[in-house]
């Protein structure tokens, strides 16, 4: 049988130089080709899951493992988990005033192809961005603009499905980028996740949201709900009607298994 | 550098006085120039050595620079017959199809390549070297060289430019004339232990339009070579001028740059400094604000890494009523460099109206960077707008993070980071040309270009 595309092992992860724990044993599997929802409440530490998976240097893992196709990520530098093929659209997209999302662009995909490659042909790289920008229903006008610098909170999300769409990774952490679009945009940027997964189809998605509606677009295989730093409950699509209808309270967190 | 030869010792000083009147007498100049030269040479023995005690040179020490312990650049070469005798970085500096109205090129302390646009010459611009116009202008050397108010921490190094002076070149614009390009002046030097003191003396007639750029090239030099330039600007009743002095000289050099902009009434003057080359680069950036309703604006540039200094000092010196002056200047130091910004805000009496700002702000890339700000005011006026500010900070680990995410490494997330950082400034220069140049050279010298 061939490897997950991402496997979680109980995850265990907390602030880094000893600060509080946050993850507590995180267990999730993707396989290619899948898209899984996780909702949870505020706090619970889903961002936390999304920025360990893409090594953020501000956590600390001390135990369980990542695998991206069967193979550990979490000796890898952020970058290097980057050109493995790992994505994550910010919650929070950092503002970088003075880069434009063009120039960011270009070093990216230039970042990503060998020696012998050499830089991306710049009428090659003007094609893809329009593909692109066209596919998200944005003005070409927009990829001048200084990355995130004075977005609108919709505006911060499309960019990051912008770089997603460019960059083409085979599993993509979506974290609430439903939160903050309009109706429309919603609609848009649905439409351009599915296109992207219709173009790979081995391209895994682990969507975090809130909402059930982008559910409704984007039909997730699996529903997960994490608790306190945990994944508490998983279940179909279904479980995010009742998770809508009830909230979290009926959930508990799992017993902490048996040591030994 | 060897240690100092107090060349204000009585014997050392007639030696030194003998071998200037020799090396005037070799060079055969125009007793203006010559009278110049011994007028500096008595001001440099007269003048006190600048010391870390004075204010403006706490944090550079020249007290053992010792122009003896360098060779005056030649200036006896020949002129470059065809491009192909310019020295390759010059030659590729040229290649670029960047239109100019006029080129001049110095290699050492000869002047290779003087061209000017034949419709502008016809409308009496001038473009040539110093010591020609001295010939077939000198009422325009009577009238604008050395004529700057260079404060006294200056004197010292500006005695000694005007003393050594080993080529540059002047700019005349007519009354109402716009230059349609750039004006582009290359100086390269490759002489390892020479001194060299070019001039650039730019003079803008009343509604005149020109954008000049001073370029300084070097390869690294295995013996410590000494730059010493003067810059003159003088604009007149609504003239425009924007000036940019673009130094990547290689390692090896000490540059000492004292840049005098004096603006007109209603006149426009833009100065941008890019240090990025040399040992030790010390700018001395004035803008005199003579005319009243005149704007000036000051923008540097810099980017050093492993043990470079640089070192800034302006003065946004505002002597008439209703004028305005800005300044940014952004640096980032990578290795172990240094920088130091000090800057004066000095507005006169009479000086009412005044608007004046001042930003200076650093990014250190490494641990062992260092940046020292040093912004000041000294308000004589009542009604004046004024503000100062400075910063010293770390490449933002958020920003870093979100551009190795995408799979930028750090030292090219950095790279990017920097040059959002100078964008700020950059994006301020109105020609395109001349803002590639610019952004190729920074590129250059952090690595962005692979
Ligand atoms: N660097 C940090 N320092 C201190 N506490 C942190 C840090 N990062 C996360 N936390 C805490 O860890 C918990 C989990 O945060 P996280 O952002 O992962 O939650 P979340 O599930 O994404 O919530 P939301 O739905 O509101 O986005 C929160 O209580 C948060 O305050
Ligand atoms: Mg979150």
């Amino acid at each position: 049988m061939s490897e997950h595309l991402l496997e979680i092992r109980d995850l265990q992860a907390r602030v880094a130089d000893g600060g509080i724990e946050i993850l507590r044993g995180v267990d999730l599997v993707i396989e290619p080709g899948e898209m899984h929802a996780l909702m949870g409440p505020n706090g619970s530490g889903k961002s936390t899951l999304a920025k360990v998976i893409a090594g953020h240097p501000g956590y600390e893992v001390t135990g369980g493992d990542v695998l991206l196709d069967g193979k550990s990520v979490l000796d890898l530098e952020p970058d290097e988990r980057s050109r493995s093929g790992l994505f994550l659209a910010f919650q929070y997209p950092a503002e970088i005033p003075g880069v434009s999302i063009a120039n960011f662009l270009r070093t990216s995909l230039n970042a990503r192809r060998s020696e012998e490659e050499g830089d991306l042909d710049v009428f090659a790289f003007q094609k893809l961005l329009n593909d692109k920008l066209g596919l998200l229903q944005v003005q070409p006008s927009f990829a001048a603009r200084y990355v995130n610098d004075g977005f609108s909170g919709g505006e911060k999300k499309r960019n990051e499905i912008l770089q997603m769409a460019m960059l083409e990774p085979s599993m993509a952490v979506m974290d609430e980028t439903d939160s903050g679009l309009d109706i429309d945009a919603l609609r848009i940027v649905s439409e351009g996740v599915s296109t992207l997964r219709g173009q790979d189809d081995r391209m895994g998605v682990l969507l975090i949201t809130h909402y059930k509606r982008i559910l409704g677009y984007l039909q997730p295989d699996q529903v997960h709900v994490m608790l306190n730093g945990r994944i508490a409950h998983s279940g179909g699509p279904e479980l995010a009607d009742q998770l809508e209808e009830m909230g979290y309270d009926w959930l508990h967190e799992p017993e902490p298994e048996p040591v030994g | 550098m060897s240690e100092v030869t107090t060349i204000t010792e009585p014997g050392a000083a007639i030696d030194a006085q003998g071998s200037l009147e020799r090396w005037i007498q070799s060079r055969a100049e125009p007793e203006l120039l010559a009278s110049r030269r011994r007028e500096g040479w008595a001001d440099w023995l007269a003048e006190p050595m600048p010391t870390r005690r004075m204010e403006e040179w706490r944090y550079t020490d020249i007290s053992g620079l010792d122009p003896e312990a360098y060779s005056p650049v030649s200036t006896t070469g020949d002129r470059a017959r065809s491009k192909e005798d310019l020295p390759g970085p010059v030659r590729e500096v040229l290649d670029s199809d960047r239109k100019r109205s006029a080129v001049f090129i110095q290699h050492n302390g000869t002047v290779e390549h003087v061209r000017v646009d034949p419709d502008l010459a016809e409308r009496g611009v001038v473009y040539a070297p110093i010591d020609e116009i001295a010939g077939s202008h000198p009422e325009i050397l009577e009238r604008f060289l050395f004529r700057s108010d260079v404060a006294q921490s200056e004197r010292k190094l500006w005695a000694l430019h005007t003393a050594m002076l080993s080529g540059g070149y002047v700019l005349y614009v007519p009354k109402n004339v716009a230059l349609p390009h750039p004006v582009h002046a290359l100086r390269y030097v490759d002489e390892a232990g020479g001194l060299v003191s070019s001039h650039s003396l730019i003079i803008a007639e009343s509604g005149a339009e020109i954008t000049c750029i001073d370029e300084y090239l070097s390869p690294d030099l295995d013996a410590e070579s000494l730059s010493l330039n003067g810059v003159e600007i003088f604009g007149a009743e609504n003239a425009v001028v924007r000036y940019l002095a673009l130094q990547h000289y290689g390692r090896g050099v000490k540059h000492f740059s004292m840049q005098h902009a004096n603006t007109g009434r209603d006149s426009t003057l833009n100065v941008f400094n890019v240090t990025l080359g040399a040992d030790l680069a010390r700018c001395d950036v004035s803008a005199h604000l003579l005319g009243p309703g005149s704007e000036s604006e000051m923008l540097a540039l810099w980017f050093g890494d492993r043990d470079q200094r640089f070192d800034h000092h302006t003065l946004q010196n505002h002597a008439a009523p209703h004028a305005r002056s800005d300044l940014l200047f952004k640096g980032a130091l990578a290795g172990q460099s240094h920088s130091v910004f000090r800057g004066l805000i000095r507005v006169a009496e009479g000086a009412q109206l005044t608007d004046a700002y001042q930003t200076n702000r650093n990014l250190l890339l490494s641990d062992k960077a260092k940046a020292v700000a040093l912004p000041n005011l000294e308000i004589e006026a009542d009604d004046v707008r004024c503000s100062h500010g400075a910063t010293v900070g770390q490449v933002d680990e958020t920003q870093l993070f979100y551009l190795m995410s995408r799979g930028l490494s750090r030292p090219e997330a950095e790279r990017l980071l920097v040059l959002g950082f100078f964008d700020e400034v950059l994006s301020r220069v109105p020609l395109e040309g001349t803002r590639e140049r610019i952004r190729e050279a920074i590129e250059l010298k952090i690595g962005l270009s692979r």
